[in-house]
């Protein structure tokens, strides 16, 4: 069974990657999902919302990413065409999946550089 | 009785100038227990700050790092602060301005789900392009923190403006300006001994320069010392004090337009006490630095910008300091103007300090505690120096 630090891995790359399906197979079904954005999220608004901005963006990349134990938090910066978005996620693993994740978004900038993301939700 | 813990993380020297005068506030409130994080790439430097103001680090993270960037620092920061909080879990954590230390500071308490005091919150430059990630940090902490605490009205609106509650906006002033009252007060003597001697033997007007900037670098650089010589030239009661660059090329380039001239110290980064007496007996400051911006106008010494535009516009509306550039024509005009004419020069302070009354670690102090609902919510800073109109009230 892979490890947290690989599971964690594998979970960021599946969504910068667009790889809707690996993450999907990656987060468990029962997973705790919160954001701080305004509408409620589940796996798979969370999927979907994720590979949106994948797309959209000129580069997703990983800034920082601190495991610890089951424990991960990671910083990305997204890029799109008019600026680039800071968020950062805080994840647990168990088991080989992914049960818990947190992600605190630079909000106003993600209204603004991704236009119309949440507004599809 | 055990008072509760709040961590106060600093990872650069301003920012432990920032944050020495809220623990010594809180230390005298008698209900928290402050506890200094020296973090960083120098957590030496954050100590010796500190030591100004008779304290002492209580923990250093060890991060030091001479390789690596921004976030590698980030990331050693958060593993060692998330390992910290694990065994020894504050009440609340405090971080200030946007800096790497902040954002790890803020993220690893956020992990742990303590809540994040943010001082100095609100400040937006809008500006992203790498490789400054000031911008980028100061949101994303503003999206972890619980208690956004900030200099001014105009930081509170901006904040306000992002959908931030306003019952989680209280505007404090800015503690930079308590703690370089505080340093200045005790006249101490010079630490440095190149401006300990070039101030010892003179009566002259003093100028104080700092260029600390990369934008300022080269070209612009050359053009502000250029404006330097013919300053000094000019007016025969003048001394000039420029604080350099340590990196070697800009000192280098530093002291071939301007070493060697009568009247004319070059120093390296000033001791904080240093610069703090520096600006309280300026006549005037030439500087690129918003730290500095912040704490001339406390001591009513006229500020001339040495950039095209700066995060502290308050600074500016009030009529404290000017922008010039760094075109040299320019800034020996608008220098020359003040030089000149004392009253123009006064009248730039006139209006008062738009970054704070001196109590900004007091408000500070007691808005940490009334978050954990062991005091009651301070009133903010008055708009008004006189306090003839009050900022927005916390709606309580």
């Amino acid at each position: 069974m892979p490890g947290p630090t690989e599971v964690v891995a594998f979970y960021a790359q599946s969504w910068i990657n667009c790889d809707r399906g690996a993450v999907r197979r990656i987060i468990a079904p029962d997973a705790e999902i919160t954001w701080n954005l305004d509408d409620a999220v589940d796996d798979e608004e969370l999927v979907q919302t994720l590979h949106r901005i994948a797309a959209f963006a000129d580069s997703v990349a990983i800034v920082s990413t601190t495991c610890v134990g089951d424990r991960a938090a990671l910083v990305y910066d997204c890029s799109a065409p008019f600026g680039t978005v800071r968020v950062a996620e805080f994840l647990t693993v168990a088991d080989g999946m992914v049960r818990e994740i947190r992600q605190v978004w630079d909000a106003v900038a993600l209204r603004r550089y991704f236009p119309g993301l949440l507004d599809e939700n | 009785m055990l008072l509760p813990e709040v961590h106060l993380v600093a990872g650069t020297r301003a920012e432990a100038a920032r944050l020495a005068p809220v623990a010594t506030a809180m230390h005298a409130a008698g209900l928290l227990a402050p506890v200094l994080v020296a973090g960083g790439r120098r957590p030496a430097l954050v100590a010796s700050v500190l030591a100004a103001f008779d304290l002492i680090p209580d923990i250093t993270l060890p991060v030091e790092r001479d390789t690596g960037g921004r976030a590698d620092l980030l990331t050693a920061m958060i593993g060692h602060l998330d390992a910290l909080w694990a065994e020894r879990t504050p009440a609340a954590v405090l971080v200030q301005g946007d800096t790497t230390a902040s954002l790890a500071g803020a993220l690893a308490a956020g992990w742990h789900r303590i809540p994040v005091v943010h001082l100095a919150a609100g400040l937006r430059s809008r500006e992203f392009d790498p490789p400054f990630p000031g911008e980028a940090n100061r949101r994303l902490v503003a999206q972890v923190a619980t208690l956004h605490l900030a200099a001014t009205p105009l930081a509170a609106m901006n904040l306000l403006d992002e959908n931030i509650a306003t019952g989680d906006v209280l505007i404090t002033g800015s503690t930079t300006a308590d703690a370089a009252l505080a340093l200045a007060a005790r006249r101490r003597p010079f630490e440095n001994l190149q401006v300990a001697a070039a101030r010892a033997r003179s009566g002259n007007r003093l100028v104080v320069v700092t260029t600390h900037r990369r934008e300022s670098w080269d070209a612009p650089l050359d053009r502000i010392l250029a404006a330097v010589r013919r300053l000094v030239r000019r007016y025969a009661d003048l001394d000039v004090i420029l604080s350099s660059h340590p990196n070697p090329a800009v000192r280098a380039q530093v002291e071939a337009g301007i070493g060697g001239i009568p009247r004319v110290t070059v120093t390296d980064s000033l001791p904080y006490p240093d610069l703090a007496r520096l600006l309280r007996e300026a006549y005037l400051v030439l500087t690129d630095s918003d730290d500095v911006l912040e704490v001339a106008p406390a001591f009513g010494v006229p500020a001339l910008v040495l950039r095209e535009d700066t995060e502290r516009g308050e600074a500016l509306h009030a009529g404290c300091a000017r922008i010039v550039g760094t075109e040299t024509d320019v800034i020996v005009r608008e220098a020359g103007t003040l030089l000149d004419n004392r009253l123009r020069r006064d009248a730039m302070a006139a209006a008062g300090n738009p970054y704070g009354d001196g109590l900004a670690a007091f408000r500070t102090a007691q808005a940490t505690a009334a978050q954990l609902g062991l005091a009651d919510w301070p009133e903010p800073m008055p708009a008004r120096a006189d306090g003839s109109r009050s900022c927005q009230a916390r709606p309580r």
